[in-house]
């Protein structure tokens, strides 16, 4: 491509040198550098953009507008010359429908829902139910937006609990549906007016400061860090100065507090972050957030040696399947600090477990997903130690 | 053990080893390291001295307990006052498995002192964690070592993850940052880990809100309950650990504000309040520090379903589990003595056999817990 050869020849000293004695020249190839990096790099995931799915945080306005648009579809349907109950396509959020995308000129993957669908219909006598939940759930959900509330998923269980008590009898069908809506109209959870606490804590060499708000050290808060709040938009307008050199990921809050307790941050300036175990969408928001103000960072993860430590390390790299139409454009590029495979004459042997059932089940699952393909090598090593 | 053979001393002078004089010292909770590290040789020199003067190891521990299910009202729970002894002796197995745990932690701990550094139990378990076969193991000997030393856990610097969160009109130091709740009264923070270190606090509230879940903390978060209501608002979500009850017992201390508990109706709730209000049976060597004994049951009651014409879908059944857990908090002898009217709700939560959490009362309108409910119960004085 011509693209690609002239990039090439910007590269090299001999002939960056041969345009410095052309200053005008020199200028409007720099421009013009610059200008087609940034559309390259823009560019770089369009092919595979073309296969992915997602959900957007959007304004109440636009997402009552979409509750209303498939409201009328099926009515239209209902009332044509052939009337038919429509089906409710979803993104299917399986593994199946799951891809990995590997930009091209950048070191950020993701996983990505594609346009696989499942759908919910009255038509099939189990599915029945599932396929009414889900307008349920529509409708409660434009009454709080209407209201401007937000409720949190057990409250929303409680109200149509009452509403429709034949249609919902536990908490994991609502979450369910929940999902269902997100895969339906788009728009992420939050965006439906729910609200979900965060258990993720930050500290180290950061300055938070929200609009109209104190700005926030971290350095000073504490063994215990700043709690990161579930409000997505608070997080999204936060303003963040720092002089850290690296972010340090955790994945055990025990940990997260030893390594404040001992001030850490000071010794080697950083950031340190910890979603308590996987982490959720604030957490990796935040993280997200800070890649891009300060792209200079080395994210790097301090996970247990098991396969859980491993997952919990893919979901801040990649993104998870079950948050998949939200997540993925949270994907940072984390590195792999520890434990490692070549740490282990470091730890006694008495500490070292064997792995159990569910490890090996998570191991497994880990292996066959596309995620790690390029990283077999470390995979089999710790399958190979069979030592957690 | 690297404590250095001193001349035989006569008889061994700490107390809880065989010969020792009955010591009826207090608990004190304000030690500094060097008592600490003065106790733990001369309870090591003792034990020395038992040795060779070829008397058989055995540790005395005083065995505390909160409550008990004697009926009759007589018993002494409510004093704080150890309740009988147990001995550990090397003649049998189990209980020399238990010193030898005993003895490593304690050299563990003493480490910890004399570098000035702080350890959780989960650290100190992955010390040895082919001799501690499980974490329990660990923390019945931090236990054992604080009877035994007569102090309280951060004593012995060892610490654990914190889980409360805190918000409201306070302010308070700890260890030289200061957290200014009061210029943002509806942010969230977590409750303190080291509490001891807290001080100077300052607040304009008029009372304290304890909350169970922290479902429920948000949702008061959401509708700026603080900012409409003078109040402080704490939660351990769940079973509150140590340093949130630490912590809501120094607020109340000195603060000298009321404080009032909301937790589900069901004996788990139920057992959450016991928590904050007596403290737990592990705990009970240190209870008299953790519990706030001027806590009121604002709600949720079981009369409340009819009161606030709570819908009947939302009341479910109470499960076996939750049958006998209730039945077993009603043989507890501490209700009958000190809180007769909880116990009357309890058994009429028994007795009507459902039981309703607290986001079932914002049905009819999501703000009727923090516009309603809540403020309405303080203001009538509708709490136990």
């Amino acid at each position: 491509m011509i693209i690609f050869r002239k990039i090439k020849y910007l590269l090299y000293p001999s002939v960056w040198h041969f345009y410095l004695q052309h200053t005008q020249t020199c200028f409007q190839m720099l421009y013009w550098k610059l200008t087609t990096m940034a559309d390259f790099c823009k560019s770089s995931l369009f092919y595979s953009d073309k296969k992915l799915c997602y959900a957007e945080i959007l304004p109440p306005s636009v997402v009552r507008a979409r509750i209303e648009v498939a409201v009328l579809n099926f009515l239209k349907i209902l009332n044509s010359p052939n009337p038919a109950i429509t089906d409710l396509p979803l993104i299917s959020r399986t593994s199946n429908n799951s891809r990995v995308s590997r930009g091209l000129m950048t070191d950020v993957s993701s996983i990505f829902l594609s346009h696989s669908f499942c759908t919910r219909s009255l038509m099939r006598a189990n599915a029945a139910k599932a396929f009414v939940r889900v307008w349920k759930v529509m409708e409660m959900c434009f009454q709080l937006l209407t209201e401007e509330k937000r409720v949190t998923q057990r409250e929303l269980f409680y109200k149509l609990l009452c509403n429709s008590p034949d249609y919902f009898t536990s908490q994991l069908e609502v979450n369910r549906t929940i999902q269902d809506v997100v895969a339906l109209l788009h728009c992420s959870r939050y965006s439906l007016g729910i609200m979900a606490s965060s258990r993720g804590a930050l500290t180290g060499r950061l300055l938070l400061q929200d609009p109209n708000q104190e700005t926030i050290d971290c350095t000073a808060c504490g063994s215990s860090g700043y709690a990161i709040t579930g409000d997505l938009n608070v997080i999204e307008k936060l303003v963040m100065q720092s002089d850290a050199r690296y972010i340090i990921v955790v994945e055990k809050h025990a940990i997260f507090q030893r390594l404040a307790d001992d001030r850490i941050f000071n010794k080697i300036p950083s950031i340190l972050v910890t979603g308590k175990g996987y982490p959720d969408i604030a957490t990796r928001l935040l993280l997200y957030r800070m890649s891009r103000a300060f792209p200079n960072l080395p994210i790097v993860a301090l996970v247990d040696w098991n396969p859980a430590g491993l997952a919990i390390l893919c979901t801040f790299k990649f993104g998870s399947i079950g948050m998949g139409l939200e997540a993925y454009r949270f994907a940072c590029n984390v590195k792999w600090l520890g434990l490692r495979g070549d740490d282990l004459p470091l730890i006694p042997e008495e500490s070292l477990v064997p792995l159990k059932p569910r490890d090996l089940q998570i191991a497994k699952s880990l292996m066959s997903s596309e995620l790690l393909q390029r990283r077999i090598a470390v995979n089999d090593s710790e399958r190979s130690k069979g030592r957690n | 053990m690297s404590s250095i053979l001193s001349p035989a001393l006569p008889t061994s002078s700490f107390p809880g080893t065989a010969n020792a004089s009955q010591e009826m010292a207090g608990r004190d909770s304000s030690l500094k390291p060097c008592d600490l590290l003065k106790k733990i040789r001369e309870f090591t020199r003792s034990l020395l001295v038992d040795l060779s003067g070829g008397r058989s190891l055995s540790i005395s521990l005083d065995r505390y307990r909160n409550y008990c299910t004697d009926p009759s009202g007589k018993c002494y729970c409510s004093s704080d006052l150890p309740k009988g002894k147990e001995i550990l002796s090397l003649q049998r197995e189990c209980h020399a498995y238990r010193l030898d745990v005993l003895l490593r932690v304690l050299h563990i701990v003493q480490q910890l002192l004399q570098e000035n550094k702080h350890g959780s139990k989960r650290d100190i378990y992955y010390m040895h964690p082919s001799i501690f076969s499980e974490q329990a193991v660990v923390d019945r000997a931090i236990n054992d070592i604080c009877i035994l030393l007569k102090c309280s856990r951060h004593n012995l610097n060892v610490a654990s993850v914190g889980n409360g969160l805190v918000m409201g009109w306070l302010r308070f130091f700890e260890g030289g940052r200061k957290f200014d709740c009061i210029k943002s009264p509806c942010t969230v923070h977590p409750v303190p880990v080291h509490v001891e270190e807290v001080t100077g606090i300052m607040s304009i509230a008029e009372y304290i809100l304890v909350v169970e879940k922290e479902a429920v903390f948000q949702r008061l978060a959401n509708d700026k309950f603080c900012s409409t209501n003078r109040c402080i608002i704490i939660t351990g979500r769940g079973y509150p650990d140590v340093s949130t009850r630490r912590f809501l017992r120094l607020l109340t201390e000195k603060l000298c504000l009321p404080a009032y508990c909301l937790v589900d109706c069901d004996p788990y709730g139920f057992d959450i309040l016991t928590t904050y209000r007596f403290g737990s049976m592990q705990m009970a060597y240190d209870a008299k520090f953790m519990r706030v004994t001027e806590l009121h049951w604002l709600g949720a009651f079981p009369s409340d379903s009819k009161k606030y014409c709570l819908p009947e879908r939302c009341l479910l059944p109470l499960t076996a589990e939750d049958k006998r857990r209730a039945e077993g908090l009603l043989q507890r002898c501490y209700l009958q003595r000190e809180e007769p009217q909880w116990r009357l709700e309890l058994e009429m939560m028994l007795q009507g056999g459902v039981k309703f959490e607290i986001e079932a009362l914002s049905v009819s309108s999501i703000s009727f817990l923090s516009e309603m409910y809540i403020p309405s119960k303080i203001q009538g004085q509708l709490y136990i």
